[in-house]
């Protein structure tokens, strides 16, 4: 399952945080994101995507200035999960159209929300991107 | 978007204090993107966090940004601020009405609390109507915020209308209403707490199998209709993957189901909505073959039935897009974790080898992974990727070299098993090498740890000889000691001390060099007054610092075979004190190991007159050995211990010191050379655990009125009827000072015979009792005892009903004697068998005892001890084992039990020497009782099985098979005897943590300690003999319980301390689950030297177990 993902710069500052199924205390997740990122960052290209960390395995992916961490148990599909990231970000983009890391910070609850949609539980319940943003934009909807 | 627009344009209405607050967001948005650095973007923060708590606690809060500051309130949460301030008025905006509010409100809680906090308590209300609301997004919130903040106290109010919503006509509903009670099924996995009862299980397969129909609708491109979306179905299989995971067999007829959505899915029968880059619904196909893989393992006919859709699904995938390597990744781990079928099994195979040929280094890194599970089934499959999986060896990218070290790891496990030792062995040695050289680099502890395990697993099994193994696990230590088990420095032990002299003699040449690059490294430093180089050089500090496991290691070897260096005797010995001076803060458990390798060292190399020995006992400060570069350290080493604040450093320096000052042969039969692999027959133990040489002991015991031995069984008939089984709260009645003094000589002797039977007011008076009283002084220490009893033991230890059931009788002798100054240790035998560390503390009677905490009790003790100086030399205590069954000592508190009778003990006692076998206290029920009696000299020694008594490792005259060696000791006593020193009753304490200046104990009550106590018991005297069997091979080390005597005694002698250490900590385990003991104590016990023998008591297991009965040995460990 997954445990957590994370959204930061390549400053490795934290934009978005969500974590499943296990409750770190604000400064355990501040010392396990610490470490993470430290590691995310020192990899090059040539390195595969994966690398291992305490009893976590960790994802991720680049796009542009902003990594994707997801830090997943033994038992996931490394590949796939590397994939959910990417599918994860084909919806933001569909959803705020050419998606930058801006668009994140101002509206993190819109992200919090898709995530929402798409991982219960650490589980991926949903990649249907109609099925995703349906509520998601019918909430936007509301607003008006 | 348009809604701020039309703030913005009320803004403009209202003034410019509303424009300012409108943009507090779009402000801390903007300084958080343009920080710089960690310090900046927390300053922010906390500006931020006051302001936010400004306005929450402002009456007029602007109701309708309830989700921007939510929203600011997730900001300072994920930057690590603490946002407790407001959780309060995020519940207010959970029950809010407008969505957005409430939304966010929900989203911010579930970030904020988990399920424990009781603030969820308020919100179960709102979640409840929430879930019931007309606005099915609503309806999705609350289910989602159910699944991070409900638990298992709260499930069971939510838990119905959960179940309701599984029937709502909106599948985004359904959808989450399924994964609520996956969570809700986390919380309670086994159904037996919050959820007894409830059938989550059922709903899942109604959820999945409504929705499978619709799957297998051909052309089910259409949306919505009631009970119409794969996305309820894909929920249902996460819920049940968790369930089966926990156990398939319930699950077995879902088979077809899944193997038929799978076959569905694959063909493309799903929405194209569901399709990933083409690939129909990977996800829910990864799902499936998880779910596949944990149902067909093991079981034949699963297999068989999803062979086809295996099949199917692999061959439908490609390699064009990640995705498919996902599935077919996916689809090789489940093929190769179902019952092995050799067509799917090539056909993965062949995937793989797709992977392994790639460049990317993902894929490369799941092919190194699938191959790890295929090589599993089919060891010879890896053969063919040879040279690919050597590329990824090399590769630079850690990641990829770990996962390929794994798969080589597991790869040599297999081919151990199928392609014979040979193979496994060339493989094994080329793993081990790459490793190693791994470890050397890597930095990340996790990552160390594993390596180490898995080094030192790999070579022992594959080691090719014993020299590469200790060459190998060496190096490991050095490496990564800090992550060496303990159990692999005890083997690695076992293992030299099993070889021959050749290697005998390259384990110490390769230990000194190691020492020598540390020392080197240790002396560039400014030596500083004292040998303190505080700052290592820049090479030393480049060079780790060799951990005190691999430490412990050289101690044993070079003590043991140092004899065997090289180099002159004294030039070892200044690198074992090297030792010090390069780790300024070694543990006790170190100096102790360091001592007693000395005084082997010194044995080896021609006594006390050799040079070792004469470094050893020259008077500090007088340098008269100027060559040996050591030989002031090693003055001044054993100076430090000899008034060391540790009873075990005391006590091992004084029983160096006196083993040296004893005659040759003594010292030989202590400290033989090479002896740590003798052998015993079990008949040998057998014969030494009936104590036959304590017969005449006891005799004299009984001839001088002491109570005869009864079995424990006996006792406990006797407590029963009077005396007390609760807690005794009446005091103890002082001891009486009357007990007459031994005047004679300048020492004293305490012996005194506790007849326990008698009320329990006589536990003071412990003369009294037995008839022995007369006979043997009572050291005037002992009124002291009572108060100090009670603080060493503890008040639990006090028990009545302890008391009731101890022996009576126990003798202890201490002698104490006047030694000068500081040579005598005072025996005292704390045994402390105290869970934790298992230390102990022995006290030495002398002088040193002064510097001992407790100063005044102390000080009075040892005045009226010592003061007299006696002009005797330096005698140790020597507790004899009483009547047989008296052993047990006492108590938390030691109880002495009193020497034995014959009026002058004092010329009796055996063993004047060092030797102190502490009573063996332990099991009395084994041990017939009349055994008991030691008539002559010898039979201070106990016999191994006893107690662990002497454990204290040095000493030890060869118990049990070892006659010989006791009566050459015992023959030496005799004439010690005669200078009087000799006192005593020895005492022997086990208690926890009980320290007993010998004396004392005669007045503790006795009471009888859980079986357990015993083995530690020995402390006291000492270093001594240590006598050296080791029963075979495993015996050294390896406290294996099942061994039975071969075992316990091996320990005693064999590596000495720091072997023999091992046992010791893990009796008390050891007691409660006899077999388990094993090492693990070992190095954790502070102990490091004695050894104690907790196998020792293997051999007599029955009996411990019905001793343990009688007292549980749990008081001891608490």
């Amino acid at each position: 399952m997954i445990k957590f993902l994370l959204m930061v710069n390549k400053q490795g500052q934290t934009r978005l945080a969500k974590y499943f199924a296990e409750f770190l205390s604000t400064d355990e997740r501040r010392a396990l994101e610490g470490e993470v990122v430290r590691k995310c960052l020192s990899r090059t290209d040539k390195q595969c995507s994966f690398y291992e960390h305490r009893q976590y395995k960790i994802v991720y992916r680049r796009y542009a200035s902003l990594f994707f961490m997801v830090g997943v148990d033994d038992d996931e599909n490394e590949l796939a999960i590397l994939e959910f990231i990417h599918c994860f970000v084909e919806v933001l983009d569909k959803h705020f159209g050419q998606v930058c890391e801006l668009d994140i910070m101002n509206e993190p609850e819109m992200v919090h929300y898709i995530l929402d949609e798409m991982l219960v539980n650490g589980q991926i319940v949903d990649t249907n991107k109609t099925n995703i943003l349906e509520p998601v934009q019918l909430l936007e909807q509301a607003a008006a | 978007m348009q809604s701020k627009l039309e703030k913005v344009v009320a803004g403009l209405k209202t003034g410019p204090r509303f424009l300012k607050e409108l943009r507090e967001f779009d402000n801390l948005v903007k300084a958080i993107g343009e920080c710089k650095s960690k310090a900046e973007e927390d300053r922010v923060i906390s500006q931020e966090v006051e302001l936010l708590k400004q306005r929450l606690s402002d009456p007029k809060l602007d109701k309708s940004r309830g989700k921007e500051y939510m929203v600011r309130l997730m900001y300072c949460d994920i930057l690590g601020h603490d946002t407790s301030f407001a959780y309060v008025k995020a519940l207010q905006f959970a029950s809010d009405s407008n969505i957005h509010t409430k939304k966010a409100a929900y989203l911010a809680l579930t970030q904020f609390l988990d399920y424990n906090n009781n603030l969820v308590l308020l919100l179960v209300n709102t979640l409840l109507l929430d879930m019931k609301s007309d606005n099915y997004l609503i309806v999705c919130t609350a289910l989602v915020a159910a699944t991070r903040l409900i638990g298992p106290d709260l499930v069971n109010a939510v838990y119905p209308v959960v179940v309701e919503r599984l029937r709502h006509p909106n599948e985004h509903v359904r959808k989450k209403a399924v994964m609520a009670l996956h969570w809700f099924g986390q919380l309670d996995p086994r159904r037996e707490g919050a959820l007894a009862g409830v059938e989550l299980e059922k709903h899942f397969r109604t959820m999945l199998c409504d929705k499978a129909q619709v799957a297998w609708e051909p052309g089910g491109t259409h949306g919505r209709g009631v009970a119409q979306d794969p996305s309820v179905m894909s929920a249902a299989l996460c819920a049940l993957h968790d369930c089966i995971k926990l156990d398939p067999r319930p699950y077995k007829n879902l088979i077809p189901s899944f193997t038929s959505i799978l076959k569905q899915v694959s063909e493309h029968r799903l929405p194209k909505t569901y399709d990933y880059h083409r690939f129909p619904a990977p996800f829910i196909q990864i799902k499936l073959l998880k779910i596949l893989a944990a149902l067909g393992a093991g079981d034949r006919s699963a297999a068989e039935n999803m062979a086809a859709v295996l099949h199917q699904t692999l061959r439908r995938a490609n390699t064009s897009h990640t995705i498919g390597s996902a599935i077919i990744y996916e689809c090789v781990r489940t093929i190769t974790t179902i019952y092995p079928n050799p067509q799917l099994l090539a056909a993965a195979a062949e995937s793989i080898a797709t992977f392994l040929r790639s460049t990317s280094h993902n894929l490369r890194y799941v092919g190194i992974d699938a191959l790890a599970g295929i090589t599993a089934l089919n060891p010879s499959a890896a053969a063919e990727h040879q040279v690919a999986v050597l590329d990824c060896l090399e590769d630079p990218d850690d990641t990829l070299k770990l996962k390929t070290l794994e798969l080589l790891y597991k790869m040599t496990k297999a081919n151990n098993i199928q392609a014979g030792h040979g193979a496994g062995t060339r493989w094994g040695l080329v793993i081990v090498d790459k490793m190693m050289g791994y470890l050397g680099s890597c930095t990340d502890e996790h990552i160390r740890k594993d390596i180490v395990r898995k080094v030192c697993d790999l070579a022992e099994r594959y080691a090719p000889s014993p020299a590469w193994f200790v060459t190998t696990i060496s190096e490991v230590f050095r490496l990564g000691g800090e992550h060496v088990d303990e159990a692999d420095g005890n083997r690695l032990v076992r293992l030299i001390a099993e070889q021959d002299a050749s290697l005998h003699t390259s384990a110490v040449e390769a230990y000194l060099q190691l020492l020598d690059g540390e020392s080197a490294a240790a002396t560039a430093a400014p030596v500083g007054g004292g040998g303190g180089g505080a700052v290592p050089p820049p090479k030393g500090a480049r060079r780790k610092k060799l951990p005190e496991s691999i430490l412990l290691v050289i101690c044993w070897v070079l003590g043991e075979f140092g004899h065997l260096a090289r180099r002159p005797p004294l030039a070892v010995l200044s690198r074992l004190v090297g030792i010090l001076t390069a780790h300024k803060a070694a543990s006790d458990r170190l100096r102790g190991c360091l001592l007693t390798a000395l005084a082997k060292l010194a044995a080896h190399t021609g006594g006390a007159a050799g040079p070792v020995g004469q470094a050893l006992l020259q008077k500090q400060g007088s340098h008269h050995n100027a060559d040996g570069g050591g030989a002031a350290e090693v003055a001044e080493l054993v100076h430090k211990c000899l008034n060391s604040q540790s009873l075990e450093l005391q006590q091992r320096a004084h029983e160096l010191q006196a083993l040296l000052g004893c005659s040759p042969a003594v010292l030989a039969a202590a400290l033989p050379v090479d002896a740590s692999c003798e052998d015993f027959s079990p008949q040998d133990l057998e014969q030494v655990a009936t104590l036959p040489f304590l017969e005449g002991h006891v005799a004299r015991a009984l001839a001088a009125g002491a109570a005869p031995y009864l079995p424990p069984e006996a006792r406990g008939a006797r407590a029963a009827d009077g005396a007390s089984k609760g807690l005794r709260f009446e005091a103890y009645e002082p001891a009486p000072y009357a007990i007459p003094l031994a005047a004679a000589s300048t020492s004293y002797a305490a012996a005194s015979v506790h007849d326990t039977r008698s009320s329990s007011a006589a536990t003071a008076a412990p003369a009294a009792g037995g008839g022995a009283g007369p006979a043997a002084p009572q050291s005037a220490p002992s009124f002291a005892e009572p108060q100090l009893m009670i603080k060493t033991t503890g008040g639990r230890k006090w028990g009545p009903a302890q008391y009731e059931t101890a022996d009576y009788g126990g003798t202890s002798t201490s002698s104490s004697h006047g030694a000068p100054a500081a040579t005598a240790p005072a025996a005292v035998a704390g045994a402390a068998l105290s869970k934790s560390g298992g230390t102990h503390h022995s006290r030495s009677g002398s002088a040193a005892s002064l510097t001992s905490q407790a100063p005044s009790e102390r000080e009075r003790l040892a005045a009226s001890l010592f003061g007299g100086g006696s002009g005797g030399s330096g005698t140790t205590v020597i507790s004899k084992p009483a009547p047989a069954g008296q052993r047990q000592v006492n108590g938390g508190a030691a109880v002495a039990t009193a020497a034995v009778g014959p009026p002058p003990p004092q010329q009796r006692n055996p063993m004047d020497l060092l030797l102190d076998l502490d009573v063996p206290t332990p099991p009395p029920p084994q041990r017939p009782a009349g055994t008991a009696t030691a008539g002559p000299p010898g039979q201070g020694i106990t016999p191994p099985q006893l107690g662990g008594d002497w454990m204290d490792s040095l000493l030890h005259a060869p118990a049990g098979p070892a006659p010989p060696a006791s009566s050459s000791l015992a023959g030496l006593e005799p004439a010690r005897g005669g200078v009087g020193s000799f006192l005593g009753p020895a005492t022997v304490s086990n208690g926890a943590g009980a320290m007993m200046y010998g004396m004392m104990q005669p007045l503790a009550p006795p009471q009888q300690q859980p079986g357990g106590m015993p083995p530690v018991m020995g402390m006291s005297g000492g270093m001594g003999l240590n006598v050296g069997m080791v029963p075979p091979p495993g015996g050294i080390m390896s406290p294996a319980p099942g061994h039975g005597p071969g075992l316990g005694i091996g320990m005693v002698g064999g590596p000495g301390a720091y072997g023999a250490a091992m046992p010791l900590q893990p009796q008390p385990q050891g007691w409660q689950s006899q077999q388990q003991q094993p090492m693990s104590g070992v190095m954790g016990g502070g102990m490091g030297l004695a050894a104690a023998p907790a196998a020792a008591r293997g051999p007599q297991p029955l009996p411990l177990q019905s001793q343990r009965q009688a007292d549980p040995f749990g008081d001891l460990l608490g």
